[in-house]
């Protein structure tokens, strides 16, 4: 019998997953959002003038090619005819657009798109001239250029340069930093290709020509993937013998967010001093300080001594990581006492990495956390004194026993408690299905009626501990954006972006910043925004790339509009007296179908996270949030809350194009009735014609038949386009987090009886 | 039993009942003498010594792990003689001894037959093994007195002598106890040969020199001690002609074989060597352009240049880091783990390239912390994840002892305790990983606090030791791995550079100066200790300098000795009178008939063109039969002998018939279907494909008969002569066939 028994739950799971297959399978995760995905070049020189081609994900009617400097612009490239060439462009970079990266962007029907770094040199920019996968058709390229390419799968890029011995060149590609997916291998080669030196893990060749000749630089990636995703910007230039090695610029990691802390002096006041690795020889400081050192070479330790009393609060941050260094930093603080004629070793403090305020998503299957991480393997801690004495530091780089690298450097700083704070928010995602780990690029790119969710991450800095509120400026017309603040001693608040129904078709660039009361002074720090490099809907197979943006590009599409709008039914205030109940009425204002008769909304807010999630309808125009305040125990004040849940809507592609396209292709179709009709008169005028009209006649026809044939032609596209209309507008479930238009609720005091 | 689950051509023999250890046990006279009734009878010194003798504490007998047999467990060779005690006396409630009437007791009615027994009758009732086994229980089977000796030293007489070959020499073996006795133990000691087609040992220590000449030793155990006697056989036969010594290497071959009176093969051609070499350091064969260019060089360097031109080569670091990747597992489980594997595998081969020094890459790898990406040696930790594996791979793999035994008991061959084992560990403790983006792969970093790790045996805790050498204290903040790589790049290590210039003189000689060449210990000494030693200090000298290594190694004079044996050396198998001829592993040959058939190999996500050698991981064993079939390693075990050398019908057949091998022959615009399209005369395009497989001119009668054969006509299907085109492709297609299928094309020689 247990044989039919495993039987029996084999057919079941067969069944089960038989079932579910097609619905996952069916069902794709976040409504259309446009996205910038590659330009062709990736950058230019300041001062000139460059071609770009572009390529995205639902980049339909683009508009501009837009940046996140003023000084660089760009306008439609246009063909012999005048006319734009489609996704072409014409960019001029100012000569005093100073080399860096930049945000680039398309202003599509949907809206601005997710960004693509755009970046600016001061060398020579070539195009990779394809195919140069083989020795034999190794491209040239000049010394001081740069080369914008592309790595395609399985091959490898070949370049050839000239070398005269003993000069030194630089061989520097940009990937990761710029977006790329490319985890670039890059060679310097003989001139029959042999190698003779190699860098893999993103850093630049330093190369000193050996002799007179030509030499070969080979690209690719590190497991031969390729593909338009794949691009690099290959940088090849001449350095004097002992001039420091500046990389191209790239883009900064999310967790950067954190440093500098405010007011932190560029240049710092001490530098670290080798040797200092052994305890009979610390370097010798006094507190507060602010130094500069280095891990290196490998399994350095750098011993710092200070004089310390009892009692004393002092702050110990170090910043590594955040450089873009791959380091660990550690630190032990010891008090040396004396034991006889040796010394005794106290434990004081032992400080390592900085957590993420938020738990961030793990390697595994299931959605637990965002995908991005705001903590770091860098240092932030106290330091308290327990006895006065001779205190020692100890500073290390878990990760650098064995690797000499003297670009590995830190700034350590350890100053009294300056309570301080840093933002970073990204688009909100959450669990949308079963174990969907979607890691998303989410543009700022607002449907009418919908409200976008941005999660808001806090690093506190020296036990700042209140709570933080968020202002916002520059946000379009019809676009408001309220804030859902970080409670005392939490780490996380959600800032509500709404565009209402009506607001016009717009981009603007907006700011947020947070507000704290700290030591009775109201203190304001921005808020980074940080995205996604691509979507990546699966993070299982892919892990996702993260950075922060240079700025907070917001716009509204102002022709497309959110499959529902959930709001309160009455605007204002909703007033409750403590420890009572507060029904909210809410409307539902759906232009699509869903699947499924209900959503789940649970509810964001300080003081009212707890309450239980409750079920709205998704057939009714109406619906009501009850809030029971003697479970919830808020305090009397005021509240924002907002309710989030995700819903299946049946979305449908531009259903307007197809009466459009219809209509275009009724006028085909009537272009070539006339025509043939037209045809007929003349060939029952050629039966009756004298000999002399005939070649009239025949002319006549020949034209006739020439526009009937393109007639027919364009016939045949109109009805395609109304295929393709049809076929786009068939509805598609797609699952998306629904957020309400945030709700203003006011908690008066109960009555003393 | 960790020792059976490692490839090794040294494992334990599962024990068989062998007639001769019957026989043994039925006549056993035990060295001790009559007097065993009126001496008190030790446990220890008299009585375990039988136990081992008789093969009752093998590990398939009464010390197999985990309850011995049938209840019974004896420690694995003796070597816990208390805990033995405990089993026989107190556990069951004394059953096993019945000190009221001795021959009652369960233990003698076993091991004699009377009672049923697994392992068969041990003792026969009139032995005076029984006798003295009986006397010790009447005499109520005392552990030993407080003031009875102990065994501190063992040796065995002679430690070393020349015989003769078919010579023989019986061994003395001799117990010394800590009261100044000295015992003959002759009788109950164990045997050993490390090379049975060169020395037979009977149990009782007879050594008999067999028909090969050179070096062999025979190991001698007893108690947990042992001692080796060494014999060398020389041949005798004149050395007078022998190659002028180019470099130490020579001087230590050729004195070793001037003394064993076998004189070498003559020097190679330029032919031989030239392939020889560029097979050895570079994997692959010389193309025809580098074949015409050296042999037509007349200078007397170009061999030398020609080695420093491979080593310069990327050939070379890719076909070590091949040889290195596969010990240090780099293998594919996952779809996920193709970046850690490529990352990993581009280390190795760079660090080669690089000729970064054998320290300092293995310092790297053994201590490495930091993410994969950023670090790739870090790969290691992701394949070999256990504390336990950790240290039994780098001691295998970089020290070439193999310690695994010494987890559970007390290594028998070796001086290696379970405390040697658990120090050796502690170098591991600290090691703290944290997730990673990726999945399966962790971050790895030393984790702050005291390595220590504890022996499960006797609950202490180790601090870290190397093979029973201090390292001095390390602190809570100091990574101990580092110390550990100190400790091996220490120039006075004893293990370090021996096992890996033992490792590379059996890359390019086809066997180690100790084979097998990870098992490096006092009872396995070298074949020429004088010429390991020298090469030892010359690595430690040149700063563990890899390239330099094999420059010294190949550059010899012994190294360029032809293949072809003369009348005296044909035999020899040690002395390295002449080049051993081995069959080119698998990765090697396949380029190796690609590059003849001028055919490539696709490998799923590798660029076109990319050669076996330059495989990053095992995963493309999967796709490729011919792989699997000449034995590419799939990177499971740190031993070299997890490559498949040896030959089989499998591979004569698939290079005999196999698809791939025929797509190869008629690959589109292949060697063949060129060689039939070109206008060249039928001479010059035999010459030009013996170059290509074999780096040399055909001669006179294998030119004749390639062209006779190429002039004939092939009949189709039908009967019929095919048109004169496609006769020229088939016939090209065979003779390349036929040349692929010599042993001058498989085997290096």
């Amino acid at each position: 019998m247990v044989s039919t028994v495993h039987l029996r739950v084999l057919t079941l799971a067969v069944v089960v997953w038989l079932g579910l297959a097609p619905v996952l399978v069916a069902q794709s995760v976040c409504l259309p959002a446009p996205r910038l995905l590659t330009t062709m070049p990736m950058g230019g020189r300041a001062g000139a003038q460059v071609e770009v081609k572009i390529t995205g994900e639902n980049l339909e009617d683009v508009e501009q090619l837009a940046f996140s400097d003023a000084r660089i612009a760009a306008s439609s490239k246009p063909n012999a005819m005048g006319q734009p060439i489609p996704n072409e462009y014409i960019v001029t970079i100012a000569p005093d657009c100073p080399p860096g990266v930049y945000e680039a962007r398309v202003m599509t029907r949907l809206g601005l798109s997710s960004s693509r770094v755009f970046s600016v040199s001061k060398l020579t920019e070539v195009n990779q001239k394809q195919p140069n996968t083989s020795l034999a058709m190794a491209m040239e390229l000049p010394l001081n250029s740069i080369c914008n390419g592309v790595a395609s799968a399985k091959g490898i890029d070949h370049y050839v340069f000239e070398g005269r011995k003993g000069q030194r060149v630089i061989v520097d590609c940009a990937t990761r930093g710029i977006d790329s997916k490319l985890d670039a291998v890059v060679v310097i080669g003989d001139a029959a290709g042999r190698d003779l030196l190699v860098e893999r893990r993103g850093g630049a060749l330093d190369f000193t020509v050996p002799e007179d000749g030509r030499y070969v630089i080979k690209v690719h990636d590190l497991t031969f993937k390729g593909g338009p995703a794949f691009f690099y910007r290959l940088g090849l230039w001449e350095l004097p013998g002992d001039a420091p090695l500046v990389r191209q610029p790239s883009t900064q990691p999310v967790n950067s967010f954190s440093w500098p802390p405010a007011g932190l002096s560029e240049q710092p006041a001490v530098s670290e001093t080798e040797p200092n690795n052994l305890p009979t020889q610390p370097q010798k400081i006094s507190l507060p300080c602010d130094i500069a050192g280095s891990f290196f070479p490998a399994a350095d330790v750098d011993l710092f001594e200070f004089e310390a009393q009892q009692g004393e609060e002092w702050w110990v941050e170090v910043a590594s990581e955040r450089l873009g260094r791959p380091t660990d930093p550690a630190i032990l603080v010891q008090r040396v006492g004396n034991a006889g004629a040796g010394e005794a070793l106290t434990d004081v403090a032992e400080l390592s990495d900085i957590p993420s305020p938020v738990k961030v998503s793990s390697n595994g299957y299931a959605y637990d956390g965002p995908p991005y991480n705001a903590g770091s393997s860098d240092i932030l801690g106290k330091l308290t004194i327990q006895e006065s004495g001779v205190h020692r530091l100890r500073l290390s780089d878990l990760f650098g026993g064995t690797r000499s690298d003297p670009r590995n450097i830190y700034r350590l700083v350890i100053r009294k408690a300056a309570p301080d704070f840093a933002l970073v928010a990204w688009a909100l995602h959450m669990e949308l299905r079963n174990g969907d780990r979607n890691a998303l690029s989410k543009p700022i790119a607002l449907r009418g009626g919908s409200t976008m969710a941005l999660e808001v991450v806090v690093a506190r800095r020296d036990g700042f501990d209140g709570e933080i509120d968020f202002m916002m400026e520059g946000f379009p017309d019809g676009v408001t954006a309220q804030g859902l603040k970080i409670p005392a001693g939490q780490s996380r608040g959600l800032i509500l972006v709404t565009a209402h129904q009506e607001a016009p078709r717009s981009l603007a660039n907006a700011t947020i910043y947070g507000r704290a009361e700290i030591g009775g002074v109201t203190v304001t720090r921005p808020c980074r925004l940080a995205s996604m490099a691509w979507p990546v809907p699966d993070s299982w197979g892919e892990i996702p790339s993260p950075r922060l943006l240079a700025d907070m590009a917001v716009s509204v599409s102002g022709l497309e509009f959110a499959p529902i709008t959930i709001a309160p039914s009455v605007s204002g205030v909703h007033e409750v007296v403590e420890g009572e109940q507060l029904k909210i009425p809410l409307m539902l204002i759906r232009r699509s179908e869903f699947s499924g008769a209900a959503m789940q909304l649970k509810t964001a807010g300080a003081g009212f996270e707890r309450a239980p999630a409750f079920d709205v309808s998704l057939t009714a125009d109406t619906s009501q949030a009850v809030f029971d305040l003697a479970t919830l125990k808020a305090p009397p004040g005021d509240y924002l809350i907002g309710l989030y849940g995700s819903a299946v809507a049946k979305y449908r592609h531009r259903p307007d194009l197809i009466a459009a396209a219809e209509e275009a292709r009724i006028a085909a179709e009537q272009e070539v009735k006339a025509l043939e009709a037209e045809a007929q008169k003349l060939a029952e005028e050629s039966s009756t014609a004298s000999a002399e009209s005939l070649p009239g006649i025949q002319m006549a026809a020949e034209m006739i038949a020439a526009r009937q044939k393109a007639a027919v032609a364009a016939l045949a596209a109109a009805a395609d386009q109304v295929k393709k209309a049809n076929d786009a507008s068939q509805p598609k479930d797609i699952v998306d987090i629904v957020v309400s238009e945030p709700i203003a609720i006011r908690v008066k005091p109960a009555e003393k009886k | 039993m960790p020792h059976l689950n490692t490839p090794s051509r040294r494992t334990v023999r599962p024990f068989v009942l062998s007639s001769t250890i019957i026989a043994l046990l039925l006549i056993l006279v035990a060295a001790r003498g009559a007097s065993a009734s009126e001496q008190p009878i030790s446990f220890a010194n008299d009585i375990m010594p039988l136990f081992t003798k008789a093969g009752c504490n093998v590990g398939v007998c009464h010390a197999k792990a985990g309850g011995g047999q049938n209840g019974f467990q004896l420690s694995l060779y003796g070597f816990e003689p208390q805990e033995d005690y405990d089993h026989l006396v107190k556990e069951g409630r004394g059953r096993r001894v019945s000190f009221a009437a001795p021959e009652q007791s369960l233990l003698l009615r076993k091991a004699s037959g009377e009672l049923p027994h697994g392992g068969g009758i041990r003792l026969d009732p009139s032995s005076e093994s029984y006798n003295l086994l009986r006397e010790w229980i009447r005499q109520g089977a005392p552990y030993q007195r407080e003031q009875d000796a102990t065994l501190i030293a063992f040796e065995v007489q002679p430690a070393r002598m020349t015989i003769a070959r078919q010579g023989e020499q019986q061994l003395t073996a001799l117990a010394h106890y800590s009261d100044g006795r000295v015992r003959d133990v002759t009788r109950l000691a164990l045997y050993e040969s490390n090379d049975r087609d060169m020395a037979a040992v009977t149990d009782f220590g007879l050594v008999k020199i067999l028909g090969a000449s050179g070096n062999v030793a025979v190991m001698v155990r007893y108690q947990g001690k042992v001692a080796v006697f060494s014999a060398s056989a020389p041949l005798g036969a004149p050395v007078d002609a022998m190659p002028v010594a180019k470099n130490f290497v020579d001087e230590h071959v050729f004195g070793n074989l001037r003394k064993l009176g076998i004189p070498p093969s003559s020097l190679c051609d330029d032919e031989t060597f030239l392939r020889r070499v560029t097979l050895d350091i570079g994997g692959r064969l010389p193309t025809e352009e580098e074949a015409a260019a050296f042999l037509a060089d007349a200078s007397s360097d170009k061999r030398d240049r020609l080695i420093e031109n491979l080593l310069r080569s990327p050939d070379y670091a890719d076909y070590f880091a091949n040889k290195w990747t596969a010990l240090l597992k780099n293998r594919r489980d996952d779809a996920s783990d193709i970046v850690a594997n490529f990352a990993f595998h581009a280390w190795v081969r760079d660090s080669l390239l690089a000729n970064k020094p054998y320290d300092q890459f293995v310092r790297e790898l053994l201590a490495a912390t930091g993410t994969v990406i950023g670090n790739p040696p870090v790969a290691w930790y992701k394949r070999v994840v256990e504390p336990k594996q950790q240290l039994e791979d780098v001691a295998q793999l970089f020290l070439g002892v193999r310690v695994q035994c010494a987890q559970c008991h007390h290594h028998p061959f070796e001086r290696w305790s379970q405390d040697d084992y658990y120090s050796l560990s502690a170098f591991f403790t600290q090691v703290g990983r944290k997730p990673s983006g990726t999945r399966g792969e962790d971050l790895i970093f030393h984790k702050r606090g005291i390595a220590t790790a504890v022996n499960i045996k006797t609950g202490a805790p180790k601090k870290p030791a190397a093979l029973g050498d201090a390292v001095g204290d390390i602190s809570a903040d100091e990574d101990p791995r580092l110390r550990l790589a100190d400790w091996m790049s220490n120039p006075n290590n004893p293990f370090f550079a021996k096992a890996l210039v033992n490792r590379y003189w059996k890359h390019f000689f086809h066997r180690g100066l100790i084979e097998p060449e990870d098992d490096i210990r006092d009872t396995n000494p070298p074949t020429n200790p004088e010429l390991l030693a020298a090469l030892e200090q010359h690595f430690i000298a040149s700063g563990f300098d890899l390239k330099e290594l094999v420059r010294v190694i190949t550059s010899s004079q012994a190294y360029q000795l032809s293949a072809v044996p003369n009348e005296f050396n044909v035999s020899d198998r040690q002395n390295y009178s002449r080049y051993y001829p081995r069959r080119l592993q698998a990765e090697v040959l396949l380029d190796a008939i690609d590059y003849v058939t001028s055919a490539s190999t696709d490998f799923p996500s590798l660029p076109p063109g990319t050669r076996a050698v330059a495989l990053p991981d095992n995963s493309y064993n999967r796709s490729s039969p011919f792989l699997r079939v000449f034995g590419r390693p799939e990177g499971e075990s740190v031993c070299e002998c997890e490559r498949v050398q040896s030959s089989s019908l499998a591979q004569s057949l698939h290079l005999i018939n196999a698809p791939d091998i025929k797509a190869k022959l008629a690959f589109p615009n292949g060697r063949a279907e060129r060689l039939a399209k070109e206008d060249l005369p039928a001479e010059t395009k035999v010459r030009s494909l013996y170059q290509a497989a074999f780096s040399r001119e055909p001669r006179a009668d294998e030119l004749k008969t390639a062209l006779d054969f190429l002039a004939e006509i092939p009949l189709d299907a039908a009967g019929q002569p095919v048109d004169a085109q496609r006769a020229a492709r088939e016939n090209f297609q065979d003779l390349v066939w036929a040349l692929i299928n010599t042993k001058e094309f498989l085997f290096n020689h």
